[in-house]
Protein backbone atom coordinates (compact mmCIF):
# COMPACT_ATOMS: atom_id res chain seq x y z
CA UNK A 1 0.00 0.00 0.00
CA UNK A 2 1.62 3.38 -1.11
CA UNK A 3 2.54 5.55 2.11
CA UNK A 4 -0.43 8.25 1.09
CA UNK A 5 -2.79 6.07 0.96
CA UNK A 6 -2.00 4.22 4.44
CA UNK A 7 -2.20 8.09 5.61
CA UNK A 8 -5.49 8.49 4.21
CA UNK A 9 -6.79 5.37 5.59
CA UNK A 10 -5.58 5.99 8.86
CA UNK A 11 -7.47 9.05 9.54
CA UNK A 12 -10.39 7.53 7.74
CA UNK A 13 -10.29 4.83 10.67
CA UNK A 14 -9.51 7.73 13.47
CA UNK A 15 -12.86 10.13 12.40
CA UNK A 16 -14.68 6.89 12.22
CA UNK A 17 -13.83 6.83 16.28
CA UNK A 18 -14.17 10.09 16.57
CA UNK A 19 -18.12 10.25 14.89
CA UNK A 20 -19.28 7.16 16.66
CA UNK A 21 -17.81 7.19 19.93
CA UNK A 22 -19.91 9.23 22.06
CA UNK A 23 -23.08 7.29 20.63
CA UNK A 24 -21.35 4.07 21.70
CA UNK A 25 -20.39 5.21 25.17
CA UNK A 26 -23.97 6.72 25.18
CA UNK A 27 -25.27 3.28 24.14
CA UNK A 28 -23.03 1.38 26.86
CA UNK A 29 -23.40 3.98 29.50
CA UNK A 30 -27.40 3.56 28.93
CA UNK A 31 -27.45 0.11 29.76
CA UNK A 32 -25.69 -0.08 33.06
CA UNK A 33 -26.74 0.42 36.47
CA UNK A 34 -25.37 3.62 38.41
CA UNK A 35 -22.75 1.65 40.62
CA UNK A 36 -21.42 0.32 37.35
CA UNK A 37 -21.67 3.74 35.58
CA UNK A 38 -18.95 4.52 38.45
CA UNK A 39 -16.83 1.38 38.12
CA UNK A 40 -16.56 0.00 34.67
CA UNK A 41 -15.16 1.77 31.45
CA UNK A 42 -17.83 3.77 29.33
CA UNK A 43 -15.97 2.30 26.32
CA UNK A 44 -17.07 -1.51 27.42
CA UNK A 45 -20.67 -2.39 27.76
CA UNK A 46 -21.05 -4.29 30.93
CA UNK A 47 -24.67 -5.22 31.57
CA UNK A 48 -28.05 -5.24 29.84
CA UNK A 49 -29.82 -3.00 32.79
CA UNK A 50 -33.24 -1.91 30.76
CA UNK A 51 -34.46 -0.02 33.86
CA UNK A 52 -33.09 3.66 32.06
CA UNK A 53 -35.09 3.36 29.54
CA UNK A 54 -37.92 2.91 31.61
CA UNK A 55 -37.22 5.76 33.63
CA UNK A 56 -36.21 7.79 30.61
CA UNK A 57 -40.01 6.74 29.15
CA UNK A 58 -41.80 7.85 31.77
CA UNK A 59 -40.48 11.37 31.24
CA UNK A 60 -40.31 11.27 27.77
CA UNK A 61 -43.03 9.07 26.31
CA UNK A 62 -45.85 12.54 26.37
CA UNK A 63 -43.38 14.72 25.16
CA UNK A 64 -42.42 12.13 22.23
CA UNK A 65 -46.03 11.98 21.47
CA UNK A 66 -46.86 16.06 21.50
CA UNK A 67 -43.51 16.06 18.77
CA UNK A 68 -44.50 13.30 16.99
CA UNK A 69 -48.08 14.81 16.15
CA UNK A 70 -46.34 18.65 15.32
CA UNK A 71 -43.57 16.95 13.70
CA UNK A 72 -45.60 15.04 11.21
CA UNK A 73 -48.25 17.63 10.43
CA UNK A 74 -45.14 20.87 9.76
CA UNK A 75 -43.49 18.15 7.67
CA UNK A 76 -46.66 17.23 5.65
CA UNK A 77 -47.37 21.10 5.19
CA UNK A 78 -44.41 22.64 4.40
CA UNK A 79 -43.31 19.68 2.06
CA UNK A 80 -46.22 20.19 -0.02
CA UNK A 81 -46.06 23.72 -0.12
CA UNK A 82 -42.37 23.48 -1.01
CA UNK A 83 -42.84 21.17 -3.77
CA UNK A 84 -45.72 23.10 -5.33
CA UNK A 85 -43.87 26.38 -4.94
CA UNK A 86 -40.26 24.45 -6.70
CA UNK A 87 -43.05 23.41 -9.17
CA UNK A 88 -44.08 27.01 -10.00
CA UNK A 89 -40.42 28.58 -9.81
CA UNK A 90 -38.66 26.43 -12.51
CA UNK A 91 -41.23 25.24 -14.65
CA UNK A 92 -43.73 28.58 -15.06
CA UNK A 93 -42.75 31.45 -16.43
CA UNK A 94 -43.37 34.57 -14.72
CA UNK A 95 -42.06 38.02 -13.83
CA UNK A 96 -39.96 38.23 -10.81
CA UNK A 97 -39.39 34.48 -10.44
CA UNK A 98 -35.88 35.04 -9.64
CA UNK A 99 -36.61 37.79 -6.26
CA UNK A 100 -39.72 35.89 -5.14
CA UNK A 101 -37.46 32.41 -4.87
CA UNK A 102 -34.09 34.89 -3.06
CA UNK A 103 -37.18 36.30 -1.30
CA UNK A 104 -38.01 32.68 -0.18
CA UNK A 105 -35.15 31.71 0.59
CA UNK A 106 -33.75 34.12 2.63
CA UNK A 107 -35.72 32.77 5.95
CA UNK A 108 -33.47 29.40 6.13
CA UNK A 109 -30.28 31.88 7.16
CA UNK A 110 -32.06 33.58 9.48
CA UNK A 111 -30.43 33.33 12.64
CA UNK A 112 -34.40 32.60 14.80
CA UNK A 113 -33.17 34.79 17.55
CA UNK A 114 -33.93 37.92 15.34
CA UNK A 115 -37.72 36.94 14.78
CA UNK A 116 -38.40 34.73 18.22
CA UNK A 117 -39.52 37.90 20.63
CA UNK A 118 -42.54 38.80 17.52
CA UNK A 119 -43.29 34.95 17.32
CA UNK A 120 -43.99 35.05 20.82
CA UNK A 121 -46.01 37.54 20.72
CA UNK A 122 -47.96 36.92 18.04
CA UNK A 123 -48.54 33.19 19.21
CA UNK A 124 -50.11 34.34 22.23
CA UNK A 125 -51.83 37.20 20.46
CA UNK A 126 -53.18 34.12 18.27
CA UNK A 127 -53.85 31.72 21.27
CA UNK A 128 -51.76 29.72 19.40
CA UNK A 129 -48.90 29.85 22.58
CA UNK A 130 -48.58 26.83 24.01
CA UNK A 131 -50.85 24.53 21.54
CA UNK A 132 -49.98 21.96 19.15
CA UNK A 133 -51.32 23.86 16.61
CA UNK A 134 -48.51 26.63 17.28
CA UNK A 135 -45.99 24.24 17.00
CA UNK A 136 -47.66 23.28 13.69
CA UNK A 137 -48.08 26.40 11.75
CA UNK A 138 -44.49 27.88 12.55
CA UNK A 139 -42.27 24.85 12.02
CA UNK A 140 -44.42 24.88 8.49
CA UNK A 141 -43.81 28.40 7.63
CA UNK A 142 -39.85 28.52 8.80
CA UNK A 143 -39.64 25.09 7.31
CA UNK A 144 -41.27 26.35 3.12
CA UNK A 145 -37.59 28.10 2.78
CA UNK A 146 -35.51 24.74 2.76
CA UNK A 147 -38.20 22.83 1.18
CA UNK A 148 -38.95 25.11 -1.60
CA UNK A 149 -34.86 25.16 -2.28
CA UNK A 150 -34.68 21.02 -2.43
CA UNK A 151 -37.61 21.13 -5.00
CA UNK A 152 -36.81 23.71 -6.86
CA UNK A 153 -33.24 22.09 -7.29
CA UNK A 154 -34.47 18.56 -8.22
CA UNK A 155 -37.14 20.28 -10.54
CA UNK A 156 -34.43 21.60 -12.48
CA UNK A 157 -33.46 18.53 -13.42
CA UNK A 158 -36.97 17.15 -14.85
CA UNK A 159 -36.86 18.12 -18.82
CA UNK A 160 -38.91 21.28 -19.67
CA UNK A 161 -39.88 19.22 -23.36
CA UNK A 162 -42.25 16.89 -20.66
CA UNK A 163 -43.90 20.08 -20.13
CA UNK A 164 -44.38 21.21 -23.29
CA UNK A 165 -45.91 17.85 -24.13
CA UNK A 166 -48.43 18.02 -21.48
CA UNK A 167 -49.01 21.75 -22.38
CA UNK A 168 -49.80 20.82 -25.84
CA UNK A 169 -52.04 18.10 -24.67
CA UNK A 170 -53.83 20.86 -23.34
CA UNK A 171 -53.54 20.33 -19.64
CA UNK A 172 -53.82 23.30 -17.35
CA UNK A 173 -50.70 24.43 -14.93
CA UNK A 174 -52.00 22.32 -12.51
CA UNK A 175 -53.00 19.64 -14.15
CA UNK A 176 -49.26 19.14 -15.25
CA UNK A 177 -48.23 19.16 -11.93
CA UNK A 178 -50.60 16.31 -11.04
CA UNK A 179 -49.97 14.13 -13.46
CA UNK A 180 -46.12 15.08 -14.90
CA UNK A 181 -44.48 16.21 -11.54
CA UNK A 182 -45.80 14.39 -8.82
CA UNK A 183 -45.27 11.16 -9.73
CA UNK A 184 -41.69 11.58 -10.55
CA UNK A 185 -41.12 13.57 -7.05
CA UNK A 186 -41.12 10.57 -5.34
CA UNK A 187 -37.21 10.93 -4.09
CA UNK A 188 -37.44 14.48 -3.17
CA UNK A 189 -40.38 14.02 -1.29
CA UNK A 190 -38.51 11.29 0.26
CA UNK A 191 -35.31 13.39 1.33
CA UNK A 192 -37.00 16.58 1.83
CA UNK A 193 -39.73 14.72 4.17
CA UNK A 194 -36.98 13.35 5.67
CA UNK A 195 -35.07 16.54 6.14
CA UNK A 196 -37.91 18.20 7.22
CA UNK A 197 -38.84 15.40 9.74
CA UNK A 198 -35.62 15.36 11.42
CA UNK A 199 -35.30 19.03 11.48
CA UNK A 200 -38.62 19.63 13.59
CA UNK A 201 -38.24 16.43 15.51
CA UNK A 202 -34.63 17.83 16.59
CA UNK A 203 -35.73 21.69 17.27
CA UNK A 204 -35.19 22.88 20.59
CA UNK A 205 -35.63 26.57 20.62
CA UNK A 206 -39.09 27.13 19.30
CA UNK A 207 -40.26 24.24 21.78
CA UNK A 208 -38.50 26.26 24.96
CA UNK A 209 -39.79 29.49 24.35
CA UNK A 210 -43.38 28.39 22.36
CA UNK A 211 -44.41 25.34 25.12
CA UNK A 212 -44.32 24.68 28.39
CA UNK A 213 -45.61 21.64 30.46
CA UNK A 214 -46.31 18.11 29.40
CA UNK A 215 -48.98 18.75 27.29
CA UNK A 216 -47.81 20.32 24.11
CA UNK A 217 -43.53 20.39 25.00
CA UNK A 218 -41.55 18.74 22.24
CA UNK A 219 -39.42 15.69 23.32
CA UNK A 220 -36.17 17.60 23.24
CA UNK A 221 -37.48 20.31 25.77
CA UNK A 222 -38.33 17.56 28.16
CA UNK A 223 -34.83 15.93 27.84
CA UNK A 224 -33.24 19.20 28.69
CA UNK A 225 -35.48 18.93 32.15
CA UNK A 226 -34.81 15.29 32.29
CA UNK A 227 -31.11 16.73 32.43
CA UNK A 228 -31.42 19.47 34.45
CA UNK A 229 -33.53 17.54 37.32
CA UNK A 230 -31.06 14.48 37.44
CA UNK A 231 -28.24 16.17 37.10
CA UNK A 232 -25.90 13.22 37.74
CA UNK A 233 -27.62 10.72 36.22
CA UNK A 234 -25.84 9.66 32.99
CA UNK A 235 -27.43 6.39 32.26
CA UNK A 236 -30.87 7.95 32.45
CA UNK A 237 -29.37 11.14 30.39
CA UNK A 238 -28.43 8.96 27.97
CA UNK A 239 -31.22 6.39 27.61
CA UNK A 240 -33.00 9.27 26.93
CA UNK A 241 -31.09 10.87 24.61
CA UNK A 242 -31.19 7.68 22.53
CA UNK A 243 -34.50 7.10 23.13
CA UNK A 244 -35.11 10.71 21.09
CA UNK A 245 -32.96 9.78 18.73
CA UNK A 246 -34.73 6.32 17.90
CA UNK A 247 -37.28 7.54 15.46
CA UNK A 248 -35.30 9.91 13.57
CA UNK A 249 -31.94 7.47 13.45
CA UNK A 250 -34.69 4.23 12.06
CA UNK A 251 -35.93 7.18 8.86
CA UNK A 252 -31.98 7.33 8.65
CA UNK A 253 -30.66 3.70 8.57
CA UNK A 254 -33.99 3.00 5.98
CA UNK A 255 -33.52 5.94 3.83
CA UNK A 256 -30.76 7.77 4.16
CA UNK A 257 -28.86 6.61 1.34
CA UNK A 258 -31.90 8.67 -0.76
CA UNK A 259 -30.98 11.41 1.59
CA UNK A 260 -27.37 11.32 1.10
CA UNK A 261 -27.56 10.77 -2.88
CA UNK A 262 -29.66 14.15 -2.62
CA UNK A 263 -28.05 15.90 -0.92
CA UNK A 264 -24.75 15.05 -3.25
CA UNK A 265 -26.99 15.93 -6.30
CA UNK A 266 -27.09 19.29 -5.19
CA UNK A 267 -30.17 19.14 -2.98
CA UNK A 268 -28.53 21.97 -0.49
CA UNK A 269 -27.34 25.36 -2.38
CA UNK B 1 -41.78 26.60 -19.34
CA UNK B 2 -45.51 27.18 -19.36
CA UNK B 3 -46.81 30.57 -18.90
CA UNK B 4 -47.91 31.53 -15.07
CA UNK B 5 -51.61 32.07 -16.08
CA UNK B 6 -52.17 35.16 -13.45
CA UNK B 7 -56.13 34.54 -13.73
CA UNK B 8 -55.53 31.26 -12.30
CA UNK B 9 -57.42 31.98 -8.51
CA UNK B 10 -55.62 28.89 -7.39
CA UNK B 11 -51.75 30.24 -8.35
CA UNK B 12 -52.66 33.91 -7.79
CA UNK B 13 -54.10 32.29 -4.13
CA UNK B 14 -50.97 30.13 -3.41
CA UNK B 15 -48.55 32.86 -4.46
CA UNK B 16 -49.72 35.88 -2.32
CA UNK B 17 -50.47 32.96 0.88
CA UNK B 18 -47.21 31.64 1.44
CA UNK B 19 -45.56 34.96 0.56
CA UNK B 20 -47.27 36.89 2.94
CA UNK B 21 -47.18 34.43 5.69
CA UNK B 22 -42.94 34.49 5.12
CA UNK B 23 -43.65 38.58 5.05
CA UNK B 24 -45.18 38.36 8.21
CA UNK B 25 -43.08 35.81 9.72
CA UNK B 26 -39.17 36.45 7.90
CA UNK B 27 -39.66 39.89 7.33
CA UNK B 28 -42.06 41.22 9.42
CA UNK B 29 -40.76 39.84 12.57
CA UNK B 30 -37.40 41.07 11.88
CA UNK B 31 -38.87 44.85 11.31
CA UNK B 32 -40.77 44.39 15.02
CA UNK B 33 -37.50 43.29 16.56
CA UNK B 34 -36.02 46.16 15.12
CA UNK B 35 -38.59 48.56 16.34
CA UNK B 36 -38.52 46.29 20.06
CA UNK B 37 -35.04 47.35 20.21
CA UNK B 38 -35.51 50.70 19.89
CA UNK B 39 -38.13 50.87 23.25
CA UNK B 40 -37.77 50.88 26.92
CA UNK B 41 -39.23 47.46 26.97
CA UNK B 42 -38.56 45.84 30.26
CA UNK B 43 -40.24 43.34 32.18
CA UNK B 44 -43.47 41.46 31.25
CA UNK B 45 -45.53 44.02 29.77
CA UNK B 46 -44.62 45.77 26.47
CA UNK B 47 -43.87 49.20 26.25
CA UNK B 48 -43.49 50.73 23.11
CA UNK B 49 -42.28 54.25 23.64
CA UNK B 50 -39.02 54.62 21.08
CA UNK B 51 -36.32 55.68 23.24
CA UNK B 52 -33.84 55.41 20.32
CA UNK B 53 -30.42 53.39 20.57
CA UNK B 54 -30.14 53.40 24.21
CA UNK B 55 -30.88 49.17 24.33
CA UNK B 56 -28.09 48.88 21.95
CA UNK B 57 -25.68 50.77 24.06
CA UNK B 58 -26.94 49.26 27.34
CA UNK B 59 -26.20 45.55 25.31
CA UNK B 60 -22.71 46.87 24.76
CA UNK B 61 -21.60 48.01 27.54
CA UNK B 62 -22.14 44.32 29.34
CA UNK B 63 -19.17 42.48 29.70
CA UNK B 64 -21.42 39.20 29.21
CA UNK B 65 -21.98 40.65 25.50
CA UNK B 66 -18.15 42.07 25.20
CA UNK B 67 -17.26 37.67 26.44
CA UNK B 68 -20.35 36.32 24.08
CA UNK B 69 -19.09 38.37 21.32
CA UNK B 70 -15.49 37.31 21.43
CA UNK B 71 -16.62 34.00 21.84
CA UNK B 72 -19.01 33.90 18.90
CA UNK B 73 -16.23 35.37 16.47
CA UNK B 74 -13.39 32.69 18.38
CA UNK B 75 -16.27 30.04 17.59
CA UNK B 76 -17.07 30.48 13.54
CA UNK B 77 -13.06 30.24 13.06
CA UNK B 78 -12.25 27.43 14.55
CA UNK B 79 -15.43 26.14 14.13
CA UNK B 80 -16.04 27.16 10.30
CA UNK B 81 -12.32 25.96 9.43
CA UNK B 82 -12.17 22.89 11.72
CA UNK B 83 -15.56 21.68 10.10
CA UNK B 84 -14.03 22.47 6.30
CA UNK B 85 -10.74 20.82 6.79
CA UNK B 86 -12.43 17.42 8.19
CA UNK B 87 -14.91 17.82 5.38
CA UNK B 88 -12.48 17.79 2.87
CA UNK B 89 -10.20 15.30 3.94
CA UNK B 90 -13.55 12.59 4.11
CA UNK B 91 -14.60 14.17 0.67
CA UNK B 92 -10.87 13.51 -0.79
CA UNK B 93 -11.00 10.09 0.82
CA UNK B 94 -14.21 8.63 -0.14
CA UNK B 95 -13.77 9.85 -3.42
CA UNK B 96 -10.72 7.61 -4.12
CA UNK B 97 -12.47 4.63 -2.66
CA UNK B 98 -13.47 2.04 -4.66
CA UNK B 99 -15.58 0.38 -2.18
CA UNK B 100 -17.80 1.02 0.19
CA UNK B 101 -17.52 5.07 0.19
CA UNK B 102 -21.72 4.76 0.31
CA UNK B 103 -21.94 3.37 3.97
CA UNK B 104 -19.17 5.67 4.37
CA UNK B 105 -21.06 8.34 3.77
CA UNK B 106 -23.98 7.43 5.27
CA UNK B 107 -21.73 6.62 8.77
CA UNK B 108 -20.44 9.75 8.35
CA UNK B 109 -23.13 12.21 8.17
CA UNK B 110 -25.14 10.40 11.41
CA UNK B 111 -24.11 13.34 13.98
CA UNK B 112 -25.24 15.64 11.50
CA UNK B 113 -29.24 13.73 11.90
CA UNK B 114 -29.23 13.83 15.76
CA UNK B 115 -30.35 16.77 17.62
CA UNK B 116 -28.22 19.28 19.20
CA UNK B 117 -29.99 18.81 22.83
CA UNK B 118 -29.07 14.86 22.36
CA UNK B 119 -25.55 16.28 20.70
CA UNK B 120 -25.08 18.15 24.15
CA UNK B 121 -25.91 15.26 26.29
CA UNK B 122 -24.10 12.62 24.98
CA UNK B 123 -20.61 15.49 24.63
CA UNK B 124 -21.23 16.86 28.58
CA UNK B 125 -20.80 12.55 29.71
CA UNK B 126 -17.82 12.66 27.40
CA UNK B 127 -16.18 15.39 28.85
CA UNK B 128 -17.53 15.15 32.60
CA UNK B 129 -13.92 15.12 34.33
CA UNK B 130 -12.92 12.08 36.46
CA UNK B 131 -15.22 9.90 35.15
CA UNK B 132 -16.15 10.71 31.95
CA UNK B 133 -15.51 8.95 28.88
CA UNK B 134 -12.68 10.98 27.60
CA UNK B 135 -11.02 11.17 31.48
CA UNK B 136 -11.64 7.40 31.53
CA UNK B 137 -9.70 6.83 28.15
CA UNK B 138 -6.87 8.93 28.95
CA UNK B 139 -6.64 7.18 32.81
CA UNK B 140 -6.86 3.15 30.90
CA UNK B 141 -4.34 4.43 28.38
CA UNK B 142 -2.25 6.01 31.44
CA UNK B 143 -2.45 9.40 30.10
CA UNK B 144 -4.72 10.63 33.48
CA UNK B 145 -2.68 13.65 33.94
CA UNK B 146 -4.42 14.89 30.62
CA UNK B 147 -7.51 15.69 32.51
CA UNK B 148 -7.39 18.81 32.12
CA UNK B 149 -11.21 19.65 33.31
CA UNK B 150 -12.63 20.22 29.82
CA UNK B 151 -16.14 22.01 30.52
CA UNK B 152 -15.47 22.22 33.40
CA UNK B 153 -12.16 24.72 32.87
CA UNK B 154 -13.11 28.36 31.77
CA UNK B 155 -10.29 28.65 29.45
CA UNK B 156 -11.51 25.44 27.54
CA UNK B 157 -14.83 25.18 27.37
CA UNK B 158 -15.56 26.90 23.95
CA UNK B 159 -13.43 24.96 22.59
CA UNK B 160 -14.90 21.93 24.03
CA UNK B 161 -18.40 23.11 22.10
CA UNK B 162 -16.59 24.11 19.13
CA UNK B 163 -15.51 20.59 19.09
CA UNK B 164 -18.67 18.91 19.52
CA UNK B 165 -20.08 21.08 16.74
CA UNK B 166 -17.07 19.90 14.03
CA UNK B 167 -18.12 16.37 15.28
CA UNK B 168 -21.84 16.88 13.92
CA UNK B 169 -20.68 19.20 10.93
CA UNK B 170 -17.60 17.48 9.33
CA UNK B 171 -19.77 14.80 8.02
CA UNK B 172 -22.33 17.24 6.40
CA UNK B 173 -19.65 19.34 5.47
CA UNK B 174 -18.19 16.07 4.11
CA UNK B 175 -21.13 16.04 1.59
CA UNK B 176 -21.32 19.54 0.66
CA UNK B 177 -17.62 19.08 -0.85
CA UNK B 178 -18.28 15.41 -2.39
CA UNK B 179 -20.77 16.74 -4.46
CA UNK B 180 -18.56 19.91 -5.83
CA UNK B 181 -15.65 16.63 -6.23
CA UNK B 182 -17.78 14.20 -7.88
CA UNK B 183 -18.85 17.22 -10.43
CA UNK B 184 -15.48 18.27 -11.32
CA UNK B 185 -15.10 16.43 -15.14
CA UNK B 186 -13.60 12.61 -15.30
CA UNK B 187 -11.45 13.63 -18.11
CA UNK B 188 -9.29 15.81 -16.17
CA UNK B 189 -8.78 13.57 -13.98
CA UNK B 190 -7.59 11.50 -16.29
CA UNK B 191 -5.73 13.06 -18.20
CA UNK B 192 -3.58 14.54 -14.73
CA UNK B 193 -3.30 10.68 -14.23
CA UNK B 194 -1.82 10.33 -17.70
CA UNK B 195 0.63 13.23 -16.98
CA UNK B 196 1.89 11.40 -13.45
CA UNK B 197 0.03 13.35 -11.12
CA UNK B 198 0.02 12.05 -7.48
CA UNK B 199 -2.96 12.06 -5.52
CA UNK B 200 -2.36 14.78 -3.92
CA UNK B 201 -1.03 16.96 -6.70
CA UNK B 202 -4.03 16.29 -8.33
CA UNK B 203 -6.48 17.03 -5.37
CA UNK B 204 -4.04 20.28 -4.49
CA UNK B 205 -4.13 21.60 -8.51
CA UNK B 206 -7.28 20.09 -10.22
CA UNK B 207 -10.48 19.35 -7.59
CA UNK B 208 -9.89 22.17 -5.26
CA UNK B 209 -9.78 24.82 -7.71
CA UNK B 210 -12.89 23.85 -9.06
CA UNK B 211 -14.69 23.02 -5.80
CA UNK B 212 -14.38 27.07 -4.68
CA UNK B 213 -18.62 27.29 -5.30
CA UNK B 214 -18.79 23.98 -2.53
CA UNK B 215 -16.44 25.79 -0.37
CA UNK B 216 -17.95 29.04 -0.47
CA UNK B 217 -21.68 27.04 0.22
CA UNK B 218 -19.99 25.45 3.10
CA UNK B 219 -18.73 28.54 4.52
CA UNK B 220 -22.01 30.44 4.38
CA UNK B 221 -24.43 27.31 5.25
CA UNK B 222 -21.41 26.83 8.48
CA UNK B 223 -21.67 30.71 9.25
CA UNK B 224 -25.25 30.55 9.51
CA UNK B 225 -24.72 27.95 11.93
CA UNK B 226 -22.65 29.22 13.96
CA UNK B 227 -24.30 32.28 14.70
CA UNK B 228 -27.91 30.54 15.47
CA UNK B 229 -26.60 27.62 17.72
CA UNK B 230 -28.43 27.58 20.75
CA UNK B 231 -29.47 24.05 22.30
CA UNK B 232 -26.21 22.53 21.82
CA UNK B 233 -24.57 24.87 24.04
CA UNK B 234 -27.42 25.19 26.23
CA UNK B 235 -27.37 21.01 27.27
CA UNK B 236 -23.83 21.15 27.02
CA UNK B 237 -22.19 24.26 28.77
CA UNK B 238 -25.02 26.25 29.67
CA UNK B 239 -22.99 28.95 29.10
CA UNK B 240 -20.37 27.85 31.89
CA UNK B 241 -18.45 27.82 33.98
CA UNK B 242 -19.27 31.40 34.71
CA UNK B 243 -20.01 32.86 31.36
CA UNK B 244 -16.88 31.40 30.05
CA UNK B 245 -18.79 29.21 26.71
CA UNK B 246 -21.48 31.99 26.08
CA UNK B 247 -22.18 33.05 22.06
CA UNK B 248 -24.83 35.32 21.16
CA UNK B 249 -27.57 33.39 21.24
CA UNK B 250 -27.18 32.22 24.86
CA UNK B 251 -27.06 35.72 25.85
CA UNK B 252 -29.87 36.80 24.04
CA UNK B 253 -32.01 34.40 25.39
CA UNK B 254 -31.30 34.95 28.56
CA UNK B 255 -32.00 38.96 28.49
CA UNK B 256 -35.10 38.19 26.93
CA UNK B 257 -36.95 34.90 28.30
CA UNK B 258 -35.25 34.94 31.97
CA UNK B 259 -34.37 38.34 32.71
CA UNK B 260 -37.54 39.91 30.52
CA UNK B 261 -35.22 43.01 29.52
CA UNK B 262 -36.73 42.14 25.76
CA UNK B 263 -35.74 45.50 24.70
CA UNK B 264 -31.77 44.67 25.29
CA UNK B 265 -32.83 40.91 23.98
CA UNK B 266 -34.38 42.47 20.74
CA UNK B 267 -30.93 44.59 20.33
CA UNK B 268 -28.52 41.41 20.94
CA UNK B 269 -30.77 39.54 17.98
CA UNK B 270 -30.66 42.50 15.49
CA UNK B 271 -26.65 42.44 16.17
CA UNK B 272 -26.66 38.87 15.20
CA UNK B 273 -29.06 39.40 12.61
CA UNK B 274 -26.44 41.93 10.79
CA UNK B 275 -24.01 38.94 11.58
CA UNK B 276 -25.43 36.77 9.35
CA UNK B 277 -26.51 39.07 6.48
CA UNK B 278 -22.30 40.26 6.14
CA UNK B 279 -22.43 36.92 4.32
CA UNK B 280 -25.67 35.87 3.53
CA UNK B 281 -26.36 38.39 1.65
CA UNK B 282 -23.64 38.28 -0.73
CA UNK B 283 -23.80 34.73 -1.01
CA UNK B 284 -27.17 34.89 -1.64
CA UNK B 285 -26.52 37.34 -4.61
CA UNK B 286 -23.60 35.42 -6.17
CA UNK B 287 -25.82 32.46 -5.82
CA UNK B 288 -28.77 34.08 -7.66
CA UNK B 289 -26.17 34.90 -10.64
CA UNK B 290 -26.51 31.25 -11.49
Amino acid sequence: MKPSRLAMSLIVIVLMIFSFLPIWSAITTSLKTASEIRRTSPLIPSSLYFANFGGAWAKLGRPMQNSLIFTIFATLFSTVLGSMLGYLLTKVKFRWANHVFIFILFGMYLPYQSILIPLVQLMSRLGLYNTLLGMILTHTIYGIPICTLFFRNFYGFIPDSLIYASKIDGAGTWRTYLEIILPLSVIPFVVTGMYQFTRIWNDYLFGVVLTFGERTMPATVALVNLKGSFVADYGLQMAGGLLITLPTLLLYIFLGKYLIRGYVRGAIR
Amino acid sequence: MVKLDINSFFNVVLLTSVLTLLGIFVYGFTGWNIIISLTTWTGLTPTYEIKGLQSYLTALSNPVFLKSFSNNIILLGFFISGSILIGLLLAIALDQMERGAGPLRTFFVLPFTISYVVAGTLWAWMYTPGEGVIDSILGALGLGFLDIGWIANPRLSIYCIILTMIWQFSGYTMIILLAGIKSVPFSQIAAARVDGATSFSLYRHIVIPQIKQPLFIAFAVLFAFGVKTFALIWTLTAGGPGVSSYILSLHMYRTSFASFQFAEGAAIATIMLMLVLVVIVPYLYIMREK
